[in-house]
């Protein structure tokens, strides 16, 4: 039981260190021992405690979204920005935008769910109509539809000025996360709960359907509660942070690689990663060229593109 | 399957291969007519060009250019605007945003080009110009543009803005003939940015801000808004921004750190005529914001997005810039905010 523990340990060392990193300077002593002014309480309370919390919330749902879309679609090299879900997300967003610019937030983001969820039963009927599943063949297919997804937004957005726009929302990028701007984002802890009571019902459908329904579970109806768990999920991370691209791959590899296929037993252990991979990104961008940024989405394309290439062209990749 | 497949490959290549000369012979057949012509409009317009041209050196190099230009077909918004402070009238433009005092290119009158980063090279064929000018966004079309008809280039960059502008004034005013005006027009402005100098200094230190899509980016001297800084004087509130044209990425954590007293905001999705998405409102009122001086003496300046984003670098445009600045000081002074 010691392997809770460190992780318990890295990702509080991780959080603490994003507590401490910013434009304005943050000391320990200063949060213990406020002086005549409380500017670091201040900060911690409005800027860093919100981002810290954003960070690892957007990192544990895309963790495990990406986890929910493996099994569903039963591979390992599926999840929302290999599948279109992401970019079907800003193109609903896009819409949004261009169509009903008064739109609250809430409404933009139902908007871009529904884009979401559409994308992503697209891709699953399309991978229906393969004849062939590869290991290889599916993210292809999924990168395909993506890129013909983004292809139709760039369109829309070049003709209307709009690309810098598209391209803040599909970074992801905490810089503007403060005290009442990310508290959408405590939905997907919901949402990541659902799934994790859900979770043994996961871990069949990702056995197929036959053997599924052979248990005398609804096959469908799993599918569906997993799609729209992974709709919902992206969409709010889009529209208040933007995307953070094959975060939802690589952690939840890593993670089964060593844990198993049980979503009882990884689920966890995918949050826990997925919001310690977050945070070390957003930290990396804050460091880097402090005291300005580089968003941590872009750092995560960085990271999160080797280990890509790393896990797509490891000997085994094609059998599994 | 396969194999009638592999038969059938001899015949589809005999096909395209026939289908491609039949187009090639078309289209050979259907330029004749219209060969004669071109040549024809070409001698009634280049004998006077190569007899009167000037020579302008600019930007990406030299050219010949026509006297009196009457065909000019602008592909930038700063060279458009100072075409207008200038009274030159143009033939054709680029793009569908136009800032609001550029709103005139709007009507239809005015040939569409294309857009800036994409002009439509068959459309501007046809219209047969004297001059096409790029700048900024549309430099990089310059070598495909000066094929079809003498080209000059204006550069826009951030150092020496103020003097930038007067070149790019003079370099005009010398093509059209319009010396006399643009003298007139560079010593206003020239006389009203010293005047405004006088006001900036010790009022203050400021920082520019882009907004779009939420996020905000800083933008220092030497920068493309840099004319804040070097030209009208105002102190700088952040060292050492880099003048990258996309500015440093910031949060308000930086705004607050730096603590500027005057907040030069740029709204760029408004500048695109965004009404719901220009939001730089919206992502600066916050609690770090709010304890800037800048916000608590109410110095936070939305800047015209129009002249200052678009068009910003033209005559008119430093001017609007100049005025807004100029007009926000004396409000600061006259509402007798105790300065510290």
């Amino acid at each position: 039981m010691t392997r809770p523990l460190i992780a318990a340990v890295v990702l509080a060392v991780l959080a603490g260190v994003s507590l401490l990193i910013g434009a304005s300077h943050v000391s320990w002593d200063a949060v213990f021992s406020p002086g005549p002014d409380d500017r670091a309480v201040q900060v911690l309370v409005i800027s860093r405690v919100p981002r810290m919390f954003a960070i690892m919330l957007a990192g544990t749902s895309l963790g495990v979204a990406g986890l929910l879309m493996q099994m569903i679609a039963r591979n390992r090299f599926v999840e929302p920005t290999t599948a279109g879900t992401a970019e079907s997300a800003s193109l609903g967003l896009l819409a949004a935008t261009l169509l009903a610019p008064g739109l609250p937030v809430l409404g933009k983001m139902l908007v871009a769910t529904l884009f979401a969820l559409g994308g992503t039963a697209l891709f699953l009927l399309v991978l229906r109509r393969l004849p062939l599943r590869s290991a290889l063949l599916v993210p292809v297919v999924g990168l395909v539809l993506g890129s013909i997804i983004d292809s139709a937004t760039t369109f829309f957005a070049y003709r209307y000025d709009l690309l810098q726009s598209v391209n803040a929302w599909t970074t992801g990028d905490f810089s503007t996360v403060l005290r009442g701007r990310y508290e959408l984002l405590w939905v997907t802890l919901g949402l990541t709960c659902v799934a994790y009571v859900a979770a043994d019902r996961f871990t069949v459908a990702g056995m197929g359907e036959t053997f599924t329904t052979n248990l005398g579970l609804n096959y469908p109806r799993i599918i569906a509660l997993g799609l729209v768990i992974v709709a919902l999920v992206t969409a709010m991370v889009v529209v208040t942070v933007g995307m953070i691209p094959f975060l939802g791959l690589i952690v939840p590899n890593l993670v089964t690689r060593l844990m198993g296929d049980n979503a009882r037993r990884s689920i966890p252990w995918v949050a826990v990663t997925g919001a310690g991979f977050v945070l070390l990104c957003d930290i990396i961008g804050r460091v880097v060229r402090h005291p300005y940024e580089i968003p941590g989405g872009t750092i995560a394309g960085v990271i999160g593109s080797v280990l890509f290439l790393y896990l797509l062209l490891r000997r085994g990749a094609r059998v599994g | 399957m396969s194999r009638p497949d592999r038969r059938s490959l001899p015949l589809v290549a005999i096909l395209s291969a026939l289908v491609v000369l039949a187009v090639v012979w078309v289209g050979v057949k259907f330029q004749r007519p219209s060969a004669p012509e071109a040549p024809e409009a070409q001698a009634g317009a280049s004998p006077p060009a190569a007899a009167e041209g000037r020579t302008v050196s600019h930007a990406q190099g030299t050219t010949v250019v026509p006297l009196n230009p009457r065909r000019v077909i602008a592909f930038d918004l700063v060279a458009l605007d100072i075409l207008q402070a200038l009274e030159v009238d143009v033939l054709g433009v680029a793009g569908d945003q136009f800032p609001e005092h550029l709103a005139r290119y709007r009507d239809a009158k005015y040939l569409r080009m294309g857009t800036l980063f994409e002009p439509d090279y068959e459309a501007i064929h046809a219209a047969r110009p004297d001059l096409i000018i790029t700048g900024g966004r549309s430099s990089a079309k310059y070598a495909n543009l000066s094929r079809l008809a003498p080209t000059v280039d204006l550069p826009m960059s951030g150092k020496d803005y103020l003097a930038t502008v007067v070149a790019n004034t003079e370099l005009l005013a010398g093509i059209f003939g319009k010396e006399a005006k643009a003298q007139a027009l560079v010593a206003e402005l020239r006389q009203s940015i010293a005047t405004l100098k006088e006001t900036t200094a010790g009022r203050g230190r400021g920082l520019v801000v882009l907004v779009t899509g939420g996020r905000m980016s800083a933008y220092g001297p030497g920068s493309r808004f840099g004319v804040i800084h070097d030209d009208f004087g105002i102190p700088v509130a952040a060292e050492g921004l880099n003048p990258s044209l996309h500015g440093e990425v910031i949060g308000s954590e930086f705004i607050r750190e730096k603590n500027p007293d005057w907040l030069f905001v740029i709204d760029r999705d408004a500048a695109m005529g965004q009404p719901g998405g220009g939001g730089a409102r919206q992502v600066l009122d916050n609690e770090l914001v709010h304890q800037t001086s800048a916000w608590q003496k109410g110095q936070v300046v939305y800047l015209d997005p129009g002249t200052s984003y678009l068009a910003g670098g033209g005559i008119q445009a430093v001017r609007h810039m100049r005025d807004q600045v100029a007009s926000a000081y004396a409000r600061a002074g006259s509402s007798g905010t105790p300065t510290p």
